[in-house]
């Protein structure tokens, strides 16, 4: 598994999509095919950013491929529990006025990942999503 | 980085990654917009639910005072996103 930490910012998401850029070229996959892995790890990332409590500075992000699944893993470490699946579903069919934006990341991780998986041991939060590699 | 980019009367051309980094600082990008409005995003290359949060408010305001807002032609990729958010008929997206 490719890993690497990143700044607990916003800020960070540039470097997350070099970092998936890095691991692309590394298996000789087109770059032009790693938007699935970029929308799942970029609402992940965002969603510790904005709602874990507490955490060190630095969120740990994993990237591996095995046959025909591409794994992504992040760990927060000495936050909250924290398990964004229990915010109620978004209902995607209410009409334009009654339409808010939160909770459509999740919502997105769930149209495109084969699992999704959050576990809280001794103090991190561990997130893994395992998708198609992409074609 | 992202560009909204004037391209005619009530026309708009989206132009690179509207995540979560870039949403907020186009923000008074999209407030600016008046009128119906038809946005070109065949240059626009990514957007997350950031992104869409951005496009919804855009859609209800301009909707609210009667005008349109279409997004023509769009990338498949973004597309789908569109699709998953259950805005792409709303916004005009085939």
């Amino acid at each position: 598994m490719l890993v690497r930490r990143f700044p607990r910012a916003i800020g960070s998401l540039p470097l997350l999509v070099a970092f998936v850029r890095e691991f692309f070229a590394e298996r000789g996959w087109d770059a032009e095919h790693a938007y699935d892995v970029d929308l799942v790890l970029e609402e992940l990332f965002t969603n510790m950013v904005r709602h874990a409590r507490g955490g060190t500075s630095e969120i740990e992000v994993g990237l591996a491929a095995d046959g025909d699944a591409l794994t992504l893993r992040l760990c927060d470490r000495g936050v909250e529990p924290w398990d964004p699946e229990q915010a109620p579903s978004v209902d995607v069919n209410r009409p334009l006025e009654e339409r808010r934006p939160g909770g459509l990341g999740i919502h997105f991780i769930r149209q495109i990942a084969r699992d999704l998986r959050f576990e809280h041991l001794n103090g991190d939060t561990i997130v893994t999503a395992v998708l198609a590699v992409p074609r | 980085m992202f560009r909204l980019d004037p391209a005619g009367e009530g026309t708009v051309r989206l132009v690179g990654r509207l995540d979560g980094a870039e949403a907020e600082r186009a923000l008074p990008s999209f407030a600016a917009l008046e009128g119906s409005i038809v946005a070109d995003c065949s240059e626009l290359d990514y957007i997350s639910s950031a992104g869409i949060g951005v496009i919804l408010a855009t859609l209800q305001r301009l909707t609210r005072s009667g005008h349109t807002f279409r997004l023509h032609p769009v990338q498949p990729r973004v597309r789908n996103v569109f699709r998953y958010a259950g805005l792409a008929d709303m916004l005009g997206i085939e």
